[in-house]
């Protein structure tokens, strides 16, 4: 899939803002004082700064944004259409939650908006993941580890932004520093997991085939014989469509790697070490978070680069 | 839910009929036009040749019709400005008309041979060759000489009509067809068709090509040939026939030449010409009499194989007792001949196996009544079902020729030729063979000044007096058609005109018109230099060829090295004739003409080229177009084509003849003709009735109706088929020194002669490549355009474009392993002329031994409306230029000779070899280059970069 | 009702007819044209086509097979496009028609994603995603004669490797054909029960080869002696 800009930064800002979201709030909800009040009623606008910055990104990337306001017509089927209402749903609710963090209204109801903002934020989270596991053409997306994915790594984006809030505004850092180290642990390993799952020389049973996707063991190969292998002669044109640009977009192998191993030192690599040492300068912390999120940057382009919708296999491929 | 669907508003359409002029198929169309422009562009489904169906260049006329690339105004070199770039300056029609008409009276006052006009792709050589005719200069042809006359000649010496123009496969009852060297450009349509046909009943689908792409796609068995070898597979599989003794004997006897005496003196004058007697009746032996008889009596039993003694003593063997030696040979065996055409021996005695079991065994039988020329009924057709069609596989070899004829051959021993399921004539064919129409060779009359020519410019040469040259021997034509180089050179050789005009040899011309023919780029060999010589300049600065005018509807690479541009419409703007007496859209069943009338007004200042035919031929008084006062005949084209009679009741169009348009065929002129054409959906069928359908060589009703409609000569006689050919035994004879009459004088023309123009077919060795090493160039480098484009008229047509935008050279894929070269890989291709530098790209559907690309793709920076930066011209290439028009010299030739056929003239395109060879790193890009067009007069050069098109109004 | 497309493998020779027919019907249609064209006369031309052919080879030199490959979408009976759909552009009618409003598409390209067949394609003028109508102007039209309400490259199609009916009633053509000739589905392993039906290449039919020979030599020596040939 050609990565689009937006959409990249779209699901990793608001990934890590849904992310932060839900830790706040359930840190909200945590006996221990994870959090001083000043660091809450921060972390929150914050948090919805980074969703609504990249909802904005996502509708850039719509080709008629007139009418996105359609977007949330089709709840029953859409996954796109859930993520929209559930988002819209978020902000009234989050802003409430904020009126009651500000207010330092204490009990039941601001209990209670923690909990739907959290229950909200990882639906939201889920909505957006599934867009793509549920879609059947792109086998490496066609993955329990895909939501797996999108949850941990918005929770360890997250979690990292939450370290600097802590640092910069008071809560409990080392903490912080624990649980962003365990998920980030969690969604390194789940990340190689459907690296692995998706990769090119894989698939078995799952990936499918150029010979498939034409008909060869329907009978479409010459006569008298039960196997062939198919190549593609000519794709119908000899520039581009919108098809080889949104689909059959190619990396070279070299920077693939490059960018995966950025993808592993920065997402995950540099902060886990700087976690381990501790967390204690607000500028460090910060600073680690935008790091990280660079380096998940690059590994959402990946997801994206990485994918091989089964149109490419009419386009050439032999295998998805 | 349901969701309103908008429909067409039917109440702001018009409905038109006329015919599509993207290829030489002439396919019914039925047009939608709405606020002016054209809506939609859909097969007629009453029209014969298509039947409703329509290909991608049809479907793509409207992109056609707003092409850019559209021609405006009459355009003149401007004073001063070189030949070539392209520097115009438009001029009013009445200007351009003055200046060439001048020119023109100059020439034809003078020395007419000074005009060369000719005319590339069109559909209209009836009006063009009567007009070269009038004005009195040989110096016409079409585009024949490099596109198909190998097809045409062969056929119409051998059985009276050809493959390609003149015929077509009975698609209705052949249960096995061979399709030879056909591309994916040809006959589009109707082989579309009639291949799916074949397929729903279940017969079977050979294709003899070197790539699979196309019809051969589709093929049931794919044979990869070696290019130029067909011959070797079509002797071959009449080896086995012979051998096997699957031959239809009646037929041979009753329909063909092969059992006609033919003299064996050899060494002496008349050998190899049929014994005749005192009459001139061709003789054979009647093994049951006994006794020496007139071979086109009734009731004779002629041998087939027989060796006489003549009452002079002289001896003479038979036509079959010939062919049986020749092909029984070891030398046409499978075995011999598998490695040399790339098909494995086994595989082609399968194949005449299976072609004799149907021929033979599953035989047609139609309950149909008929009557021969001996005026004895049969009750039943008896169709031999093997159907065959060839095209530029064959034609483009300097083999071409004689391949075709084994061709022939081939059908007339399974006696498979106008029978159900075989390929059969079409209307105005079958001729008698060979045709009556003799070429001008009168000099009195040539160089006459002011003074038609007598006979028409083209024709069918049966003897050495037939020969277009002068006392001496020298060609009189500028290509040179029609002499002892190229003596059968039926089509003309548009190939050499430039050549040859350039180099003064054999003389000097004055002016050049050409029409829609882009002879500055794919439609040349050697590309390069034929540009170089368009704008050659000769001793005092004048240009080598003084004047050329071009006339196109479209902007090309030629029309930059016009000194005047006539603009011509587009075929939604004209009348167009589509005639009996040119290439008609007749059917095997049915005769059929059709026109093309105006449907959209031009938007631009443009004319068509027929009406300033017509208009330079009043202004010339040409006697056809001139009354007895002086005052011209016809008004415009319109006028000329209702009015007109070749003969009495004969002209243009066959339909609605007579004052009351109730006459077919033959008829008075009908002033409401034209009316009625287009009341009738814009074409004429003329059913044949049963009885005339079948065997029309030997068929009494059909003959004798066809002599009264002028469709065959005076008298009608049955035509026998040509096994032997003795027109060409005569020019063999004049080679050998042995003929009562001109002979050439030159060496290399005697040798030539007495090599090529073997009464039998046989084959050899491509001249490109005789006594040449073939390691140097190992691989053979042929062309094809795809399906939906034709000729170099489609990089213009915005929809069509975004299909095939740049070519790449094929190569079978394992050849491109051993040579190390992979996809994209960028190579130089180098022939023994020039060298190229282009992409690979691998495949598996190509024969080992070749390579090939798509022609005309590649185009000069500028030209068909495009931007400079566009891929055919920053990628596409042309294999042209590595293609030289003239063969390698050898020792023994005085001069370098025509890269064609020996006999007919035909440019060898696809006798190419070429080596291929990976660049180094870094070299990339293509080359040669070609210097950006200048943009014409009128055009800002500005396009859109998106095109949103639509007739409905916003 | 399940209308569709059965399309022949066996007979298309990758001629682009019904690409081309497709493009100039619907580009002036008022249901999804007019279909853009970018850079029309420039270096990268391209354009929004609802159907298209592609060239694949099968097997190895030289028995391999050249197949033409005309795709258009296969209006799925279970058509993922519809429901990924968040503005409900995208739709399935009770015909079994696939169409997208053009109204009411926000251009997310998720039903693109969905299609496993790239049968749609976004038109950048118009924002929206656009694919074949099944020509649903041209046969519901009761103004065109009957022969002529069929979708435009059926009409075009040359060899008439193109047949349009309703797969739902087993007695229809496209049904009858589909069943005697193994059509199948494309990717049925996706899900998506694709409508349109493609029809492998027939098996030739072997004809009597090498071994008829003694037939066909007894036969020509029988001939040769057999009664007198007269003409």
């Amino acid at each position: 899939m050609k990565p689009a800009l937006s959409i990249v930064f779209f699901t990793v800002a608001s990934g890590a803002g849904l992310g932060l979201l839900a830790l706040l709030a359930l840190a909200d909800l945590c006996p221990v004082p994870l959090l001083s009040p000043a660091a809450l009623i921060r972390g929150l606008p914050l948090a919805l700064l980074l969703i609504a910055a990249g909802l904005a990104s996502s509708v850039l990337h719509l080709a008629k944004p007139s009418n996105a306001w359609r977007a949330f017509a089709r709840f029953r089927t859409s996954w796109l259409s859930r993520e929209a209402v559930l988002a819209a749903l978020l902000f009234p609710l989050t802003f409430a939650y904020l009126a009651a963090v500000a207010l330092d209204t204490a009990g039941m109801a601001r209990a209670l908006l923690s909990i739907v903002v959290c229950l909200l934020s990882w639906s939201v989270l889920f909505c957006t993941a599934m867009i793509y596991a549920s879609l059947k053409p792109i086998r490496q997306w066609r993955t329990g580890w895909t939501p797996a994915a999108y949850l941990l790594l918005g929770h360890w984006s997250g979690a990292l932004i939450a370290i600097a809030v802590a640092v910069g505004y008071g809560g409990e850092p080392v903490s912080w520093a624990w649980l962003a180290a365990g998920l980030g642990v969690a969604a390194l390993l789940v990340k190689l997991g459907y690296w692995h799952h998706g990769a090119a020389d894989r698939g078995g049973k799952s990936a499918l085939t150029l010979e498939q996707a034409i008909g060869v063991p329907q009978g479409v190969r010459p006569p008298g014989v039960s196997v062939a292998q198919a190549r593609l002669f000519d794709a119908g044109h000899t520039q581009r469509t919108f098809l080889t640009d949104e689909f059959v977009f190619r990396i070279a192998r070299q920077h693939a790697q490059a960018l995966r191993g950025a993808a592993l030192a920065l997402g995950f690599g540099i902060p886990l070490i700087w976690l381990a040492t501790g967390p204690r300068h607000w500028a460090a912390a910060a600073s680690v978070a935008v790091l990280a999120i660079v380096g998940l940057l690059a590994e959402r382009w990946l997801f994206f680069s990485d994918a091989r919708h089964t149109v490419r296999l009419y386009h050439g491929d032999a295998r998805t | 839910m349901t969701r309103q669907i908008a429909f067409d508003d039917r109440s702001r359409q018009q409905t038109h009929f006329s015919t599509c002029y993207m290829c030489a198929c002439r396919c019914g169309i039925k047009v939608t036009v709405e606020n002016d422009r054209v809506r939609f562009i859909q097969g007629n489904p009453n029209h014969p040749v298509n039947k409703g169906v329509l290909c991608a260049k049809g479907s793509a006329g409207i992109m056609k019709q707003y092409s850019a690339a559209k021609l405006t105004k009459p355009l003149m070199r401007r004073p001063g400005a070189r030949r070539g770039a392209g520097d115009f300056v438009e001029i009013e029609w009445d200007e351009a008309l003055d200046i060439l008409t001048a020119r023109l009276r100059d020439i034809r006052a003078s020395d007419p041979t000074k005009l060369a006009f000719f005319t590339g792709r069109d559909q209209m050589q009836a009006l063009s060759g009567m007009w070269a005719q009038q004005f009195g200069t040989p110096n016409w042809a079409a585009h024949g000489g490099f596109c198909s006359v190998n097809m045409a000649v062969a056929g119409l010496y051998t059985i009276g009509y050809s493959f390609w123009e003149f015929g077509a496969p009975d698609w209705d009852h052949a249960k096995y067809f061979l399709l030879w060297g056909v591309a994916e450009d040809h006959s589009s349509n109707p082989l579309k068709i009639g291949l799916d046909k074949l397929k729903k009943r279940g017969a079977k689908f050979v294709s003899i090509n070197p790539v699979r792409t196309g019809y051969s796609a589709i093929a049931d068995e794919w044979l990869p040939i070696r290019p130029g070898t067909d011959g070797l597979l079509a002797l071959a599989l009449i080896h086995v026939l012979l051998k096997r003794g699957a031959i239809d004997w009646e037929f041979l006897i009753r329909y063909t030449n092969a059992p006609w005496l033919v003299v064996q003196t050899p060494g002496m004058p008349g050998d190899g010409l049929f014994a005749r007697d005192e009459k001139d009746n061709p003789l054979v032996w009647d093994h049951v009499a006994q006794v020496l008889s007139n071979g086109h009596l009734p009731d004779i039993a002629p041998a087939l194989l027989a060796s006489v003694e003549l009452p002079d003593g002289r001896r003479a063997k038979t036509v079959f007792s010939l062919i049986s030696e020749r092909y029984l040979d070891e030398r046409y065996a499978p075995e011999s001949v598998a490695a040399e055409c790339g098909v494995a021996a086994a595989t082609i005695t399968r194949i005449a196996h299976e072609i004799a079991h149907v021929a033979f065994n599953e035989a047609v039988e139609l309950p149909i009544r008929w009557t021969d020329m001996h005026g004895r009924t049969h009750d039943k057709v008896i169709g031999r079902p093997v159907a065959m069609h060839a095209m530029r596989g064959i034609s483009a070899h300097s083999n071409g020729f004689q391949t075709c004829r084994a061709l022939h051959l081939l059908q007339m021993l399974l006696g498979a030729l106008e029978g159900p399921g075989n390929f059969r004539a079409r209307a105005p064919y079958p001729r008698r063979i060979p045709m009556r129409t003799l070429p001008e060779n009168d000099p009195t009359v040539i160089f006459a000044p002011d003074t038609p020519l007598k006979r028409m410019p083209n024709g069918n040469p049966t003897r050495p007096e037939d020969l277009v040259i002068d006392k001496d021997g020298k060609p009189l034509r500028i290509d040179r058609a029609y002499s002892w180089e190229s003596p059968l050179a039926a089509h003309g050789m548009m190939h050499m005109v430039i050549t040859n005009a350039a180099n003064h040899d054999p003389y000097p011309i004055d002016t050049l018109l050409l029409f829609m023919a882009n002879m500055a780029w794919n439609s040349s060999m050697n590309t390069g230099d034929v540009r170089e010589m368009l704008a050659r300049t000769a001793a005092h600065g004048e240009y080598a060829i003084p004047f050329i005018v071009v006339v196109d509807a479209f902007q090309s690479e030629t029309v930059n090295f016009a000194d005047l541009v006539l603009p011509d419409t587009t075929y939604l703007e004209r009348y167009d004739a589509i005639s009996l007496l040119d290439r008609p859209i007749s059917e095997p069943d049915a005769a059929g003409d059709s026109i093309r009338h105006p449907i959209l007004k031009p938007d631009r200042d443009v004319r068509p080229w027929q009406d300033v035919l017509v208009e330079l031929a009043s202004r010339l008084k040409f006697p056809a177009f001139t009354r007895e006062d002086g005052s011209r005949k016809f008004a415009d084209y319109r006028d000329f084509i209702v009015n007109y009679e070749k003969l009495p009741g004969i002209g243009f169009l066959a339909g609605w003849r007579g004052k009351d348009g109730e006459s077919h065929l033959r008829g008075a002129p009908n002033p409401k003709q034209w009316e009625k054409y287009i009341e009738h959906q814009s074409f004429f069928t003329y059913p044949w009735p049963e009885n005339m359908r079948y065997y029309r060589f030997a068929n009494k009703d059909y003959l004798e109706f066809a002599e009264k409609h002028a469709l065959f000569g005076t008298p009608p006689v049955q035509v026998i088929l040509q096994m032997y050919s003795e027109p060409l035994q005569k020019f063999r004879l004049a080679g050998q020194g042995l003929y009562d009459g001109p002979q050439p004088s030159s060496p290399t023309d005697r040798e030539r002669l007495a090599t090529y123009f073997d009464p039998l077919p046989f084959w050899y060795e491509p001249l490109e490549t005789q006594g040449k090493a073939r390691e140097a160039y190992p691989f053979h480098a042929i062309t094809q355009r795809p399906m939906m484009m034709y000729h170099s008229w489609d990089s213009q047509n915005v929809w069509l474009r975004q299909i095939v935008a740049q070519n790449y050279l094929y190569m079978n894929r394992g050849s491109a392993r051993k040579l190390g070269l992979a996809d994209y890989d960028w190579v130089w291709v180098a022939s023994r002329h020039a060298r190229i530098r282009c992409q690979l790209k691998t495949m598996e559907g190509v024969e080992a031994n070749t390579v090939w690309t798509w022609n005309a793709i590649g185009r000069q920076p500028g030209v068909a409306g495009l931007e400079p930066g566009a891929p055919e011209a920053t990628a596409g290439f042309l294999l042209n230029h590595l293609i030289s028009e003239l063969l390698p010299k050898h020792a023994s030739d005085e001069r370098r000779l025509t890269n064609s056929d020996p006999v007919t003239g035909q440019a060898a395109w696809f006798d190419l070899r070429v080596s291929v060879r990976k660049c180094a790193p870094g070299e990339t890009g293509l080359w040669p280059t070609v210097a950006p067009a200048k943009r014409l007069p009128g055009d800002d050069g500005v396009r859109p970069t998106i095109l949103r098109w639509t007739t409905k109004r916003s | 009702m399940k209308l569709g497309l059965l399309i022949d493998l066996d007979t298309c020779v990758g001629c682009h007819a019904c690409a081309t027919a497709c493009k100039e019907w619907n580009g002036s249609s008022s249901v999804s044209g007019p279909l853009s064209d970018y850079e029309p006369f420039g270096a990268d031309p391209s354009g929004v086509w609802l159907n298209r052919v592609r060239h694949y080879e099968v097997g190895d030199y030289p028995a391999s097979k050249t197949i033409n490959f005309p795709m258009s979408c296969l209006h799925c009976e279970d058509a993922d496009c519809v429901s990924v759909c968040p503005t409900g552009a995208s739709y399935k009618r009770a015909d079994g028609i696939v169409l997208v409003d053009q109204e009411k598409c926000m251009g997310c390209n998720l039903c693109a994603w969905a299609c496993p067949y790239g049968a749609r394609e976004l038109d950048q003028a118009t924002g929206t995603m656009k694919k074949c109508t099944l020509c649903v102007d041209r046969i519901y039209d009761v103004l065109l004669p009957p022969e002529d309400r069929q979708p435009a490259c059926v009409l075009a199609c040359p060899t008439h490797a193109r047949m349009f009916g309703d797969f739902d009633d087993p007695h229809s053509e496209v049904s009858r054909v589909s069943a005697d000739r193994g059509g199948f589905g494309l990717l049925p392993e996706l899900g998506y029960a694709p409508v349109n039906r493609y029809l492998p290449p027939r098996e030739p039919k072997p004809l009597p080869g090498v071994d008829d020979a003694r037939a066909l030599l007894e036969r020509g020596l029988a001939s040769l002696a057999s009664p007198v040939i007269r003409r």
